[in-house]
Protein backbone atom coordinates (compact mmCIF):
# COMPACT_ATOMS: atom_id res chain seq x y z
CA UNK A 1 0.00 0.00 0.00
CA UNK A 2 1.33 3.25 -1.02
CA UNK A 3 0.98 6.40 0.93
CA UNK A 4 2.10 10.07 0.95
CA UNK A 5 3.08 12.19 3.37
CA UNK A 6 0.87 15.74 3.56
CA UNK A 7 1.68 18.72 5.20
CA UNK A 8 -1.32 19.93 5.91
CA UNK A 9 -2.80 23.99 6.76
CA UNK A 10 -6.00 25.80 6.86
CA UNK A 11 -7.08 28.67 4.64
CA UNK A 12 -9.77 30.01 6.36
CA UNK A 13 -12.12 27.13 7.21
CA UNK A 14 -10.83 24.70 5.10
CA UNK A 15 -8.23 22.40 5.30
CA UNK A 16 -5.33 21.98 2.62
CA UNK A 17 -3.12 19.61 2.01
CA UNK A 18 0.62 19.48 -0.03
CA UNK A 19 2.95 16.87 -0.50
CA UNK A 20 5.26 17.04 2.09
CA UNK A 21 8.02 16.70 -1.05
CA UNK A 22 7.74 20.09 -2.14
CA UNK A 23 7.61 21.75 0.98
CA UNK A 24 10.79 22.99 2.15
CA UNK A 25 10.28 24.98 5.52
CA UNK A 26 7.88 26.69 7.79
CA UNK A 27 8.79 30.23 8.93
CA UNK A 28 7.03 33.14 11.11
CA UNK A 29 5.47 36.36 8.19
CA UNK A 30 8.79 38.53 8.34
CA UNK A 31 7.58 41.72 9.50
CA UNK A 32 9.03 43.24 6.26
CA UNK A 33 8.03 42.07 2.77
CA UNK A 34 9.25 43.94 0.02
CA UNK A 35 6.50 45.09 -2.48
CA UNK A 36 7.21 45.17 -5.89
CA UNK A 37 5.72 47.66 -8.13
CA UNK A 38 2.92 46.63 -10.95
CA UNK A 39 2.36 43.36 -9.74
CA UNK A 40 -1.18 41.73 -9.09
CA UNK A 41 -2.26 42.42 -5.41
CA UNK A 42 -2.14 38.12 -4.45
CA UNK A 43 2.03 39.14 -5.24
CA UNK A 44 2.66 40.20 -1.54
CA UNK A 45 6.03 40.82 -2.76
CA UNK A 46 9.92 39.15 -2.25
CA UNK A 47 11.71 38.68 0.69
CA UNK A 48 15.20 37.76 1.38
CA UNK A 49 15.55 34.24 3.00
CA UNK A 50 19.03 33.52 3.77
CA UNK A 51 20.35 34.84 1.53
CA UNK A 52 17.63 33.64 -1.39
CA UNK A 53 14.84 35.85 -2.76
CA UNK A 54 11.71 34.51 -2.48
CA UNK A 55 8.86 35.82 -3.82
CA UNK A 56 5.41 35.76 -1.62
CA UNK A 57 1.59 35.21 -2.85
CA UNK A 58 -1.26 35.09 -0.62
CA UNK A 59 -3.11 31.91 -1.33
CA UNK A 60 -6.32 33.29 -0.27
CA UNK A 61 -6.73 36.23 -2.65
CA UNK A 62 -5.51 33.82 -5.08
CA UNK A 63 -8.42 31.42 -4.55
CA UNK A 64 -10.60 34.62 -4.64
CA UNK A 65 -11.37 33.88 -0.87
CA UNK A 66 -13.68 37.35 0.75
CA UNK A 67 -11.34 37.87 3.36
CA UNK A 68 -7.99 37.62 3.20
CA UNK A 69 -6.38 38.96 6.79
CA UNK A 70 -4.07 37.39 8.45
CA UNK A 71 -3.93 35.80 12.42
CA UNK A 72 -1.53 35.43 14.73
CA UNK A 73 -0.90 31.81 14.15
CA UNK A 74 -0.76 32.85 9.99
CA UNK A 75 2.67 31.72 8.85
CA UNK A 76 4.84 31.43 5.45
CA UNK A 77 5.04 27.48 3.94
CA UNK A 78 7.97 27.52 1.93
CA UNK A 79 7.49 25.41 -1.17
CA UNK A 80 10.37 23.87 -3.33
CA UNK A 81 8.87 23.78 -6.93
CA UNK A 82 11.30 22.35 -9.05
CA UNK A 83 14.02 24.29 -8.20
CA UNK A 84 11.60 27.13 -7.40
CA UNK A 85 11.16 28.90 -4.21
CA UNK A 86 7.87 30.41 -3.78
CA UNK A 87 6.27 31.93 -0.02
CA UNK A 88 2.92 31.18 0.32
CA UNK A 89 0.65 32.84 3.35
CA UNK A 90 -1.58 30.25 4.71
CA UNK A 91 -3.58 30.32 8.08
CA UNK A 92 -2.36 27.89 10.55
CA UNK A 93 -0.13 25.05 9.29
CA UNK A 94 -1.79 22.47 11.53
CA UNK A 95 0.40 18.83 10.79
CA UNK A 96 2.04 16.88 8.90
CA UNK A 97 0.23 13.34 8.38
CA UNK A 98 0.88 10.71 6.19
CA UNK A 99 -2.48 9.11 4.57
CA UNK A 100 -3.42 6.12 2.36
CA UNK A 101 -3.85 6.62 -1.12
CA UNK A 102 -7.40 4.70 -0.37
CA UNK A 103 -8.35 7.86 1.38
CA UNK A 104 -7.62 10.15 -2.03
CA UNK A 105 -10.95 10.80 -3.86
CA UNK A 106 -9.81 12.33 -6.78
CA UNK A 107 -11.97 14.95 -8.90
CA UNK A 108 -13.26 14.15 -12.08
CA UNK A 109 -12.22 16.12 -14.84
CA UNK A 110 -15.79 17.53 -14.98
CA UNK A 111 -15.37 19.68 -12.15
CA UNK A 112 -11.48 20.24 -12.35
CA UNK A 113 -12.33 22.06 -16.23
CA UNK A 114 -14.94 24.18 -14.21
CA UNK A 115 -12.24 26.24 -12.38
CA UNK A 116 -8.94 27.05 -13.30
CA UNK A 117 -7.53 26.03 -9.52
CA UNK A 118 -4.63 24.04 -8.46
CA UNK A 119 -6.58 20.99 -6.94
CA UNK A 120 -5.97 17.53 -7.69
CA UNK A 121 -8.22 15.62 -4.98
CA UNK A 122 -10.07 15.23 -1.60
CA UNK A 123 -8.54 13.07 1.72
CA UNK A 124 -10.78 12.05 3.73
CA UNK A 125 -9.31 11.33 7.32
CA UNK A 126 -12.20 10.35 9.43
CA UNK A 127 -14.89 13.68 10.06
CA UNK A 128 -11.80 16.19 8.08
CA UNK A 129 -11.90 17.17 4.36
CA UNK A 130 -8.62 17.91 3.43
CA UNK A 131 -8.70 19.80 -0.49
CA UNK A 132 -4.69 18.32 -1.70
CA UNK A 133 -3.19 21.08 -3.71
CA UNK A 134 -1.05 19.59 -6.82
CA UNK A 135 2.01 21.99 -6.41
CA UNK A 136 3.00 21.92 -9.97
CA UNK A 137 -0.17 23.01 -11.46
CA UNK A 138 -0.37 25.32 -8.54
CA UNK A 139 2.76 26.39 -9.69
CA UNK A 140 1.81 27.02 -13.16
CA UNK A 141 -1.58 28.80 -12.83
CA UNK A 142 0.35 31.63 -10.25
CA UNK A 143 2.66 32.15 -12.63
CA UNK A 144 0.81 31.63 -16.10
CA UNK A 145 -1.47 34.74 -14.82
CA UNK A 146 1.43 36.46 -13.92
CA UNK A 147 3.42 36.41 -17.60
CA UNK B 1 -63.89 96.42 136.82
CA UNK B 2 -66.99 94.90 138.78
CA UNK B 3 -68.89 96.51 141.73
CA UNK B 4 -70.05 94.54 144.65
CA UNK B 5 -73.58 94.87 144.27
CA UNK B 6 -73.88 93.67 140.78
CA UNK B 7 -71.72 90.28 141.25
CA UNK B 8 -74.60 88.28 141.50
CA UNK B 9 -75.71 89.61 138.14
CA UNK B 10 -72.49 88.50 136.68
CA UNK B 11 -72.86 85.35 138.33
CA UNK B 12 -76.31 84.42 136.71
CA UNK B 13 -74.75 85.90 133.12
CA UNK B 14 -71.77 83.16 133.69
CA UNK B 15 -74.23 80.64 134.11
CA UNK B 16 -75.96 80.72 131.12
CA UNK B 17 -72.59 81.74 128.86
CA UNK B 18 -70.26 78.92 130.51
CA UNK B 19 -71.28 75.96 127.86
CA UNK B 20 -71.47 78.58 124.84
CA UNK B 21 -67.94 79.58 124.71
CA UNK B 22 -65.95 77.24 122.37
CA UNK B 23 -63.50 75.54 123.95
CA UNK B 24 -64.76 75.74 127.02
CA UNK B 25 -64.37 78.67 130.10
CA UNK B 26 -64.37 78.52 133.76
CA UNK B 27 -65.35 81.38 135.69
CA UNK B 28 -64.33 81.50 139.44
CA UNK B 29 -65.00 84.04 142.19
CA UNK B 30 -62.32 84.90 144.66
CA UNK B 31 -63.12 86.81 148.11
CA UNK B 32 -59.81 88.05 150.02
CA UNK B 33 -57.41 85.17 148.49
CA UNK B 34 -60.89 82.32 148.31
CA UNK B 35 -62.42 80.81 145.76
CA UNK B 36 -66.29 80.81 146.82
CA UNK B 37 -67.98 80.27 143.70
CA UNK B 38 -66.88 78.50 140.50
CA UNK B 39 -68.24 77.35 137.08
CA UNK B 40 -66.67 75.42 134.76
CA UNK B 41 -67.93 74.78 131.53
CA UNK B 42 -68.60 70.65 130.41
CA UNK B 43 -65.60 70.50 127.99
CA UNK B 44 -63.24 72.44 130.08
CA UNK B 45 -62.17 72.18 133.40
CA UNK B 46 -59.27 73.48 136.01
CA UNK B 47 -58.94 71.13 138.12
CA UNK B 48 -57.46 74.21 141.23
CA UNK B 49 -60.47 76.43 140.41
CA UNK B 50 -62.27 75.04 143.04
CA UNK B 51 -64.18 76.61 145.61
CA UNK B 52 -62.25 76.40 149.02
CA UNK B 53 -59.18 76.72 147.58
CA UNK B 54 -56.80 79.59 148.50
CA UNK B 55 -54.81 81.67 145.67
CA UNK B 56 -50.96 82.47 146.52
CA UNK B 57 -50.06 86.23 146.35
CA UNK B 58 -47.97 85.83 143.01
CA UNK B 59 -51.06 84.78 140.85
CA UNK B 60 -52.56 86.68 138.96
CA UNK B 61 -55.73 87.08 140.46
CA UNK B 62 -53.85 87.95 143.68
CA UNK B 63 -52.07 90.64 141.35
CA UNK B 64 -55.21 92.31 139.94
CA UNK B 65 -56.96 93.19 143.20
CA UNK B 66 -53.40 94.60 144.67
CA UNK B 67 -53.89 96.75 141.89
CA UNK B 68 -57.35 97.17 141.25
CA UNK B 69 -56.35 96.59 137.42
CA UNK B 70 -57.99 94.48 135.37
CA UNK B 71 -54.88 91.63 134.26
CA UNK B 72 -55.07 89.29 131.73
CA UNK B 73 -52.09 86.59 131.53
CA UNK B 74 -51.11 83.42 129.84
CA UNK B 75 -50.11 80.46 132.01
CA UNK B 76 -47.86 77.73 131.20
CA UNK B 77 -48.59 74.29 131.49
CA UNK B 78 -46.25 73.89 134.66
CA UNK B 79 -48.75 75.81 136.41
CA UNK B 80 -51.65 73.92 136.12
CA UNK B 81 -50.99 70.91 133.84
CA UNK B 82 -52.69 72.68 130.82
CA UNK B 83 -52.09 76.01 129.56
CA UNK B 84 -54.80 78.61 129.76
CA UNK B 85 -55.50 82.42 129.71
CA UNK B 86 -56.28 84.14 132.95
CA UNK B 87 -58.63 87.33 132.79
CA UNK B 88 -58.70 88.63 136.41
CA UNK B 89 -61.36 91.89 136.87
CA UNK B 90 -61.23 93.05 140.58
CA UNK B 91 -64.94 93.57 142.96
CA UNK B 92 -65.08 97.17 144.25
CA UNK B 93 -67.25 97.37 147.28
CA UNK B 94 -68.74 100.67 147.69
CA UNK B 95 -65.56 102.23 150.02
CA UNK B 96 -63.67 101.51 146.22
CA UNK B 97 -61.45 98.79 148.10
CA UNK B 98 -60.82 95.86 146.13
CA UNK B 99 -62.23 93.20 147.68
CA UNK B 100 -61.89 89.85 145.42
CA UNK B 101 -61.81 88.91 141.47
CA UNK B 102 -63.86 87.76 138.87
CA UNK B 103 -61.50 85.52 137.23
CA UNK B 104 -61.92 83.87 133.90
CA UNK B 105 -59.92 81.03 132.45
CA UNK B 106 -59.80 79.91 129.20
CA UNK B 107 -57.72 76.96 127.45
CA UNK B 108 -54.72 78.43 125.78
CA UNK B 109 -54.85 76.48 122.80
CA UNK B 110 -52.75 76.92 119.59
CA UNK B 111 -55.06 77.85 116.64
CA UNK B 112 -53.58 74.37 114.50
CA UNK B 113 -54.25 72.12 117.55
CA UNK B 114 -57.65 74.12 117.43
CA UNK B 115 -58.40 73.10 113.98
CA UNK B 116 -57.15 69.82 113.78
CA UNK B 117 -60.05 68.16 113.95
CA UNK B 118 -61.50 70.38 111.06
CA UNK B 119 -58.61 70.07 108.60
CA UNK B 120 -56.96 66.93 109.37
CA UNK B 121 -59.31 64.81 108.12
CA UNK B 122 -59.60 66.77 104.35
CA UNK B 123 -55.30 67.34 104.67
CA UNK B 124 -54.83 63.64 105.10
CA UNK B 125 -56.97 62.54 101.75
CA UNK B 126 -55.32 65.46 100.12
CA UNK B 127 -52.41 62.96 99.16
CA UNK B 128 -52.55 60.83 96.59
CA UNK B 129 -50.93 57.78 98.40
CA UNK B 130 -52.92 58.96 101.87
CA UNK B 131 -50.78 60.22 104.58
CA UNK B 132 -50.95 60.70 108.23
CA UNK B 133 -51.15 63.31 110.35
CA UNK B 134 -50.47 63.72 114.24
CA UNK B 135 -50.27 66.91 116.73
CA UNK B 136 -47.90 66.60 119.71
CA UNK B 137 -47.23 68.58 122.78
CA UNK B 138 -44.05 69.02 124.37
CA UNK B 139 -44.34 65.33 126.02
CA UNK B 140 -47.07 63.34 124.28
CA UNK B 141 -49.13 62.52 120.92
CA UNK B 142 -52.19 64.78 121.60
CA UNK B 143 -53.96 64.24 117.88
CA UNK B 144 -53.82 61.92 115.41
CA UNK B 145 -55.22 61.66 112.10
CA UNK B 146 -55.62 58.69 109.57
CA UNK B 147 -56.57 58.28 105.92
CA UNK B 148 -58.52 56.36 103.92
CA UNK B 149 -55.60 54.72 102.22
CA UNK B 150 -52.88 54.96 105.06
CA UNK B 151 -52.55 54.76 108.94
CA UNK B 152 -49.86 54.08 111.45
CA UNK B 153 -51.73 52.37 114.36
CA UNK B 154 -48.43 52.25 115.75
CA UNK B 155 -48.77 55.98 116.66
CA UNK B 156 -51.82 56.76 119.28
CA UNK B 157 -52.87 59.64 121.20
CA UNK B 158 -51.24 59.53 124.53
CA UNK B 159 -47.97 58.07 123.46
CA UNK B 160 -44.94 59.73 124.94
CA UNK B 161 -42.39 61.64 122.93
CA UNK B 162 -38.96 59.81 123.36
CA UNK B 163 -35.60 60.96 122.06
CA UNK B 164 -35.55 58.97 118.67
CA UNK B 165 -39.00 60.59 117.78
CA UNK B 166 -38.66 63.44 115.15
CA UNK B 167 -40.88 65.73 117.32
CA UNK B 168 -38.74 65.53 119.62
CA UNK B 169 -36.25 66.80 118.03
CA UNK B 170 -37.61 69.46 116.49
CA UNK B 171 -39.09 70.39 119.99
CA UNK B 172 -35.73 70.66 120.67
CA UNK B 173 -34.08 72.22 117.39
CA UNK B 174 -36.99 74.73 117.00
CA UNK B 175 -36.77 74.19 113.09
CA UNK B 176 -38.93 72.00 110.37
CA UNK B 177 -37.65 68.63 109.41
CA UNK B 178 -37.83 66.06 107.52
CA UNK B 179 -36.83 62.49 107.47
CA UNK B 180 -37.01 59.53 104.81
CA UNK B 181 -37.69 56.32 106.20
CA UNK B 182 -36.93 52.95 105.19
CA UNK B 183 -39.16 50.30 103.92
CA UNK B 184 -37.70 48.32 106.31
CA UNK B 185 -39.05 49.59 109.01
CA UNK B 186 -43.06 50.24 108.50
CA UNK B 187 -43.03 47.85 105.68
CA UNK B 188 -43.23 50.42 103.00
CA UNK B 189 -40.88 53.64 102.96
CA UNK B 190 -42.42 56.91 104.61
CA UNK B 191 -40.98 60.61 104.21
CA UNK B 192 -42.25 62.41 108.06
CA UNK B 193 -42.03 66.20 107.78
CA UNK B 194 -42.59 67.84 111.47
CA UNK B 195 -42.96 71.28 112.03
CA UNK B 196 -42.74 73.23 115.22
CA UNK B 197 -45.77 75.38 116.41
CA UNK B 198 -44.89 78.12 118.13
CA UNK B 199 -47.26 80.20 120.86
CA UNK B 200 -48.42 83.34 119.97
CA UNK B 201 -46.06 86.20 119.64
CA UNK B 202 -42.96 84.43 121.22
CA UNK B 203 -40.41 81.48 120.07
CA UNK B 204 -41.69 79.22 122.42
CA UNK B 205 -42.41 75.74 121.02
CA UNK B 206 -45.51 74.80 122.20
CA UNK B 207 -46.58 71.83 119.88
CA UNK B 208 -45.62 70.06 116.63
CA UNK B 209 -47.31 68.90 113.58
CA UNK B 210 -45.98 65.83 112.00
CA UNK B 211 -47.37 64.12 108.25
CA UNK B 212 -46.74 60.81 107.30
CA UNK B 213 -46.56 60.29 103.89
CA UNK B 214 -46.10 56.87 102.28
CA UNK B 215 -43.52 56.74 99.42
CA UNK B 216 -44.51 53.96 97.47
CA UNK B 217 -44.75 55.53 93.80
CA UNK B 218 -41.72 57.83 94.45
CA UNK B 219 -39.51 54.80 95.26
CA UNK B 220 -41.04 52.60 92.65
CA UNK B 221 -40.67 55.31 89.96
CA UNK B 222 -37.25 56.12 91.63
CA UNK B 223 -36.21 52.53 90.94
CA UNK B 224 -37.48 52.25 87.53
CA UNK B 225 -35.60 55.42 86.30
CA UNK B 226 -32.53 53.40 87.68
CA UNK B 227 -33.09 50.54 86.06
CA UNK B 228 -33.69 52.56 83.06
CA UNK B 229 -30.39 53.97 83.29
CA UNK B 230 -28.38 50.77 84.10
CA UNK B 231 -30.20 49.39 81.01
CA UNK B 232 -29.12 52.16 79.05
CA UNK B 233 -26.11 51.84 80.24
CA UNK B 234 -25.76 48.31 78.89
CA UNK B 235 -27.76 49.06 75.49
CA UNK B 236 -24.67 52.12 75.10
CA UNK B 237 -22.15 49.28 75.47
CA UNK B 238 -23.52 46.81 73.24
CA UNK B 239 -23.93 49.71 70.97
CA UNK B 240 -20.21 50.58 71.21
CA UNK B 241 -19.30 47.03 70.46
CA UNK B 242 -21.32 47.08 67.63
CA UNK B 243 -19.40 50.05 66.58
CA UNK B 244 -16.30 48.51 67.04
CA UNK B 245 -17.19 45.51 64.98
CA UNK B 246 -18.69 47.78 62.63
CA UNK B 247 -15.06 49.48 62.22
CA UNK B 248 -13.36 46.01 62.08
CA UNK B 249 -15.94 44.73 59.52
CA UNK B 250 -14.95 48.09 57.95
CA UNK B 251 -10.88 47.24 58.14
CA UNK B 252 -11.48 43.77 57.57
CA UNK B 253 -13.23 44.49 53.92
CA UNK B 254 -10.50 47.07 52.98
CA UNK B 255 -7.80 44.37 53.80
CA UNK B 256 -10.10 42.04 51.79
CA UNK B 257 -10.17 44.63 48.72
CA UNK B 258 -6.39 45.13 48.59
CA UNK B 259 -6.23 41.19 48.92
CA UNK B 260 -8.55 40.85 46.13
CA UNK B 261 -6.79 43.23 43.89
CA UNK B 262 -3.56 41.41 44.35
CA UNK B 263 -5.42 38.06 43.12
CA UNK B 264 -6.38 40.04 40.11
CA UNK B 265 -2.23 40.85 39.67
CA UNK B 266 -1.36 37.57 39.72
CA UNK B 267 -4.24 36.17 37.50
CA UNK B 268 -3.27 38.63 34.95
CA UNK B 269 0.45 37.73 35.67
CA UNK B 270 -0.48 33.61 35.61
CA UNK B 271 -2.13 34.94 32.20
CA UNK B 272 0.90 36.25 30.70
CA UNK B 273 2.66 32.99 31.66
CA UNK B 274 0.04 31.19 30.08
CA UNK B 275 0.68 33.25 26.48
CA UNK B 276 4.37 32.81 27.06
CA UNK B 277 3.41 28.95 27.11
CA UNK B 278 1.59 29.53 24.26
CA UNK B 279 4.29 31.18 22.25
CA UNK B 280 6.46 28.44 22.80
CA UNK B 281 3.75 25.84 21.56
CA UNK B 282 3.53 27.79 18.53
CA UNK B 283 7.98 27.94 18.28
CA UNK B 284 7.99 24.29 19.40
CA UNK B 285 4.77 23.04 16.69
CA UNK B 286 7.12 24.99 14.36
CA UNK B 287 10.20 23.17 15.05
CA UNK B 288 8.21 19.75 14.92
CA UNK B 289 6.62 20.45 11.67
CA UNK B 290 9.95 21.99 9.88
CA UNK B 291 11.70 19.10 11.72
CA UNK B 292 9.14 16.55 9.70
CA UNK B 293 9.79 18.20 6.51
CA UNK B 294 13.37 17.91 6.94
CA UNK B 295 13.01 14.45 7.96
CA UNK B 296 10.66 13.47 4.90
CA UNK B 297 13.47 15.15 2.53
CA UNK B 298 15.80 12.97 3.80
CA UNK B 299 13.61 9.98 2.66
CA UNK B 300 14.53 6.53 4.52
CA UNK B 301 17.22 8.27 6.42
CA UNK B 302 15.01 10.75 8.17
CA UNK B 303 12.62 8.04 9.39
CA UNK B 304 13.59 7.92 12.81
CA UNK B 305 14.01 11.95 12.97
CA UNK B 306 10.40 12.11 11.56
CA UNK B 307 9.12 9.79 14.55
CA UNK B 308 10.87 12.59 16.67
CA UNK B 309 9.61 15.50 14.97
CA UNK B 310 6.29 14.37 15.40
CA UNK B 311 6.57 13.53 18.95
CA UNK B 312 7.68 17.13 19.36
CA UNK B 313 4.47 18.31 17.40
CA UNK B 314 2.50 16.60 19.20
CA UNK B 315 3.94 17.69 22.60
CA UNK B 316 3.88 21.37 21.34
CA UNK B 317 0.04 20.44 20.96
CA UNK B 318 -0.76 19.45 24.40
CA UNK B 319 1.65 22.39 25.86
CA UNK B 320 -0.97 24.32 23.44
CA UNK B 321 -4.10 23.24 24.37
CA UNK B 322 -2.81 23.67 27.96
CA UNK B 323 -3.25 27.43 27.33
CA UNK B 324 -7.04 27.95 26.52
CA UNK B 325 -7.48 25.88 30.10
CA UNK B 326 -5.45 27.98 31.89
CA UNK B 327 -6.73 31.12 30.27
CA UNK B 328 -10.51 29.81 30.72
CA UNK B 329 -9.30 28.93 35.02
CA UNK B 330 -7.31 32.64 35.25
CA UNK B 331 -10.75 34.02 33.68
CA UNK B 332 -12.79 32.32 36.43
CA UNK B 333 -10.65 33.83 38.86
CA UNK B 334 -10.90 37.03 37.32
CA UNK B 335 -14.73 36.46 36.96
CA UNK B 336 -15.14 35.22 40.51
CA UNK B 337 -12.71 37.97 42.11
CA UNK B 338 -14.81 40.85 40.41
CA UNK B 339 -18.05 39.63 41.98
CA UNK B 340 -16.36 39.30 45.19
CA UNK B 341 -14.81 42.87 44.69
CA UNK B 342 -18.59 44.48 43.91
CA UNK B 343 -19.95 42.11 46.97
CA UNK B 344 -17.16 43.67 49.71
CA UNK B 345 -17.83 46.69 48.42
CA UNK B 346 -21.61 46.14 49.30
CA UNK B 347 -20.40 45.44 52.78
CA UNK B 348 -17.87 48.18 53.00
CA UNK B 349 -20.94 50.11 52.20
CA UNK B 350 -23.14 48.30 54.46
CA UNK B 351 -20.94 48.06 57.43
CA UNK B 352 -20.56 52.23 56.83
CA UNK B 353 -24.36 52.09 56.85
CA UNK B 354 -24.18 50.45 60.18
CA UNK B 355 -21.64 52.75 61.77
CA UNK B 356 -23.65 56.27 61.05
CA UNK B 357 -26.29 53.96 62.30
CA UNK B 358 -25.49 53.11 65.71
CA UNK B 359 -23.93 56.39 65.55
CA UNK B 360 -27.86 57.73 65.57
CA UNK B 361 -28.67 55.15 68.39
CA UNK B 362 -25.97 56.60 70.55
CA UNK B 363 -26.98 59.78 70.40
CA UNK B 364 -30.43 58.67 71.41
CA UNK B 365 -29.72 56.54 73.83
CA UNK B 366 -27.69 59.33 75.39
CA UNK B 367 -31.12 61.65 75.16
CA UNK B 368 -32.83 58.78 76.52
CA UNK B 369 -30.45 58.33 79.60
CA UNK B 370 -30.44 61.86 80.28
CA UNK B 371 -34.19 61.77 80.21
CA UNK B 372 -33.97 58.79 83.05
CA UNK B 373 -31.73 61.32 84.81
CA UNK B 374 -34.55 63.74 85.04
CA UNK B 375 -36.93 61.37 85.79
CA UNK B 376 -35.10 60.08 88.62
CA UNK B 377 -34.22 63.78 90.02
CA UNK B 378 -37.99 64.22 89.66
CA UNK B 379 -38.76 60.78 92.01
CA UNK B 380 -36.42 62.36 94.35
CA UNK B 381 -38.34 65.58 94.80
CA UNK B 382 -41.92 63.47 95.05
Amino acid sequence: MSSIQLVVFRLGEEEYGIEIGFAQEIIRIPAQITKMPDMPSYLKGVIDLRGKVIPIIDLKERFGFRQAERSEDSRLLILDLENMLLGVLVDDISEVIKIEDEAIEKLSVEITSLGNNAIQGIARIDERLILLLNALKLKIEVFRSCE
Amino acid sequence: MIALAGIESCKTLAEFMVNLIPGGVVFGLVEGDTFVWVKSSDSFTVDFFKVGNQLNADTTTMQAIREKKVLTQNIPRTVYGKRISIVSIPVINDKDEAVGALSIIFPKLHPIAAAFEDFAPILAEMFHEGSFLYMSDLTKIAYTQASEKFDMPSISVGDDLIESNIAFQVIKSKKPMTEEIEASRYGMPLTIANFPLFDDGNEEVVATLGIVTPKNTAVTLRQMSLNLENSLTGIAAAIQQLAASASEIHSNERALNSDIKEIINISEEIHEVSTFIKEIADETKMLGLNAAIEAARAGDAGRGFGVVAEEIRKLSAQSKSTVPKIQKLTNTIKQRVDETSERSNRSLDASQGQAAASEQITASIEEITSMAEALSNISKTL
